[in-house]
């Protein structure tokens, strides 16, 4: 088993205020690594550094061995290998489902439109949406949305899919089918990094999951270790709040 | 990649604007011709007669002259103020506006000798208590700014206890002194002999216990460089002509004999005679073209420039570099907040000085709008752009998109969606301001009415008719507008 991502001592300050104050964090390869917290905790900041979205102020992050912190011009290309899932889904609005699709593969040269527009069915299918094919995303629903999202970033063939709450901004009823599409690729050996309130999801897909608090990694550990056995003080409070809730 | 197209666009643009100040280099003719800037509003001297030729009696003189001595000229009807401004920075040879020969003047310019002599003559409302200095006390005057006769006013306001109101047109002054705003106004007796002949008939008269005051001097003002050459020639040509009797005619054809009676009897045979509205359109309406086609072919020209440069200032203003955005904010920042009038009198008469090199008013003011307009188009470009959803950038560049194809591909065809009505908007502002470009003495729709009213001082009726060409063209240029964007948002 392989490493995918490597953060060592990364910290990241917004002016004075430390937001991130050190965390290490790995993450294997075919692993499902579940961040929780609660908000302003600093998971969202975490997850976006490791595709560079988001710079860091100090310490180190490798994405399959290569630096993204000072990778230049090159983060192009290794953001290529993983992908992102919004909790927004950000869609383009001024193209068709198949046009989101296929944009990244024939704007960079991987595949040409013919190839990219058939295999961009087979990604549509694999998120059970192979009839919305020439729909505006302004046309589908919530759920919808967010797995053309999740075939947007599976069709340039990541090697990592990163999730920051692909569902919470979905309504209850739509919930399930992008959790039953982001099973399926837990269950093909993708590895994912996911951010997710959804606890029942966490506990089931997750080979570990991070509890995060203010801007530190507090605990780590599989399921039952942080659900049924959880040890830091800051984790019981934040999962008697969650299932209370 | 995108990098080297966003250079080529910029370099393209550059070359299509040294294009256009190419074909104006200096070329030297084998009979030597002048650029000689004139005024537009100082009837008899210089005016568009009823087939808006220019006449007058400078017009005639100068060209006598020309004939004489044997060399070219080339007669701009600039206006006053950027006759002279133009004459000072190089960009023309000479001035002939009815200009007095002032100690500043022969300071700053080769002065010709004298070429005729006028005096200040006071006007007041017809019937007026008012008919000599002594009755100001207390009054206003209203002169045309840069004149003698504001000279003189000047001279004397104190003494008889009067204040000044100034303006730039003539014909603003004698409305001022109809309407009792003033009481009373100074011109140049032909001048204003010439303002009542035409309409004010029953508004002004010449006061009757005023005598003529204060002689002075017209000459002709030339460049110093040219001063062995064509001041010498000019003079020559002055003294010639009226040995032989050709300048007694010049005169005579529009002042007559000089008395009110007879230079009236001269102004009224170049006027129209239909003096309604209709009859004045039907009269004008060619020249009125002529000026609109000047219009639209500058808002065409500055248009297409402004956009192209605004498109690209714009950009520069979201790529993600400091020093390029400092560019674009800095670009803005000046040409957003310059005047345009100030802006077009500097690059038209202020870089000349600076590159040695005449700068055509039209091409003056395709820059000014260039810089101007594109200055607005670059901070809505911006703003639209900006205004798409930040995670749509993050979202393509999370693809493993570079900046540039995800702005191509993602956000601009979306920010541009935002800006098409302000880019509507900016035309029609476009259409508007090229009005300002007056200034540089362009014959362009505002410039031409203003040259309709110098002769026949019919401001009312004249702007009323610029002001319908203006609407239907912005109404037609709306139309068009709303019908693109129908099209684009399908
Ligand atoms: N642009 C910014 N400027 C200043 N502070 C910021 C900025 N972005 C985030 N922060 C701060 O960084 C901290 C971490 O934010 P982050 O979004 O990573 O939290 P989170 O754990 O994802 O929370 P949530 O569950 O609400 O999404 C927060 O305190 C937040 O206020
Ligand atoms: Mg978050």
């Amino acid at each position: 088993m392989s490493t995918r991502v490597e953060m060592k001592d990364v910290r990241k300050a917004y002016g004075d205020n430390e937001v991130i104050k050190g965390v290490d964090l790995q993450v294997q390869d075919n692993e499902v690594v579940v961040l929780i917290g609660p908000s302003g905790a600093g998971k969202s900041t975490v997850l976006r550094m490791m595709n560079g979205l988001e710079t860091t102020t100090d310490g180190e992050i490798y994405v399959d061995g290569k630096d993204i912190a000072h990778a230049g011009k090159n983060i192009d290309q290794i953001r290529e290998n993983i992908g992102m899932v919004f909790q927004h889904f950000n869609l383009f609005p001024n193209m068709s489902v198949l046009g989101n699709v296929t944009l990244a593969p024939i704007e960079l040269g991987k595949k040409s439109k013919a190839e990219a527009e058939k295999e961009a069915k087979t990604f549509l299918e694999v998120v059970g949406l192979t009839d919305k094919a020439d729909a505006m995303p302004a046309s589908l629903s919530g759920g919808q949305k967010q797995r053309v999202a999740i075939a947007r970033a599976l069709a340039m063939h990541p090697d990592i899919m990163l999730f920051d709450e692909p569902t919470s901004a979905l309504d209850p009823e739509m919930v399930g089918d992008v959790l039953g599409v982001m099973r399926r690729l837990a269950e093909r050996g993708m590895t994912m990094v996911i951010v997710t309130h959804e606890m029942g999801f966490a506990k089931e897909v997750a080979d570990r999951v991070v509890f995060f608090g203010d801007g530190k990694i507090l605990e780590q550990g599989t399921p039952t270790q942080i659900f049924d056995h959880p040890q830091h003080p800051r984790l019981q409070t934040f999962l008697k709040q969650v299932l209370e809730a | 990649m995108k990098r080297k197209w966003l250079w080529s666009t910029v370099f393209a643009s550059l070359l299509i604007v040294l294009g256009f100040m190419l074909p104006q280099q200096r070329v030297q003719a084998a009979e030597k011709t002048y650029t000689i800037g004139t005024d537009v509003t100082f009837a008899p001297f210089e005016f568009a007669d009823k087939n808006n030729k220019y006449v007058g009696i400078d017009i005639d003189l100068m060209n006598a002259i020309a004939k004489t001595e044997g060399f070219k000229v080339d007669i701009k009807p600039l206006g006053f103020n950027a006759a002279v401004q133009a004459l000072e920075a190089g960009q023309i040879d000479g001035v002939i506006a009815g200009m007095s020969i002032t100690k500043e003047r022969q300071e700053k310019f080769s002065m010709s000798d004298p070429y005729y002599k006028s005096g200040v003559v006071m006007a007041v409302a017809k019937g007026a208590k008012i008919q000599s200095l002594k009755d100001l006390r207390g009054k206003k005057v209203a002169v045309k700014t840069g004149t003698a006769s504001a000279d003189y006013a000047n001279s004397v306001k104190a003494k008889y206890g009067f204040s000044t109101v100034t303006f730039d047109d003539s014909n603003n002054v004698y409305d001022n002194v109809k309407t009792g705003n003033a009481q009373a106004c100074f011109e140049d007796k032909p001048v204003m002999q010439y303002a009542i002949a035409t309409s004010y008939k029953n508004d002004l008269e010449l006061a009757k216990n005023f005598k003529m005051a204060m002689a002075n001097n017209y000459g002709i003002a030339v460049k110093q460089s040219e001063a062995a050459t064509l001041t010498k020639k000019i003079n020559a040509g002055i003294k010639k002509l009226k040995a032989n009797g050709q300048y007694d005619k010049i005169v005579r054809k529009y002042l007559g004999n000089g008395s009110e009676a007879s230079q009236a009897k001269k102004t009224a045979a170049m006027q129209e005679t239909d003096r309604s509205f209709m009859g004045l359109l039907k009269s004008n309406w060619g020249t009125l073209m002529s000026g609109l086609g000047e219009t639209l072919w500058l808002t065409i020209v500055g248009i297409v420039c402004a956009t192209i440069v605004g498109i690209l200032i714009g950009l520069l203003g979201v790529v993600p570099n400091k020093f390029l955005q400092g560019v674009s904010t800095t670009f803005i920042y000046i040409f957003r907040g310059l005047p345009m009038m100030v802006l077009a009198l500097f690059i038209y008469s202020g870089v000349p000085s600076l590159i040695d090199q005449k700068v055509p008013a039209f091409i003056a003011g395709v820059i000014t709008l260039t810089l101007n307009e594109g200055a607005y188009t670059a901070a809505f470009v911006k703003g639209g752009i900006s205004a798409v959803d930040g995670g749509q950038m993050e979202a393509a560049r999370s693809l493993g998109l570079p900046w540039g194809k995800s702005m191509r591909r993602v956000i601009l065809p979306q920010g541009v969606k935002i800006m098409i009505p302000s880019f509507v908007n900016q035309f029609i502002i476009t259409l508007k301001d090229t009005s300002i470009l007056s200034v540089l003495g362009l014959l362009e729709l505002t410039q031409t009415g203003k040259i309709i009213i110098a002769r026949n001082m019919e401001g009312f009726k004249i702007w009323a008719m610029v002001a319908l060409i203006y609407l239907v063209i912005i109404t037609l240029l709306t139309w068009l507008s709303n019908w693109v964007q129908k099209k684009v948002n399908a």
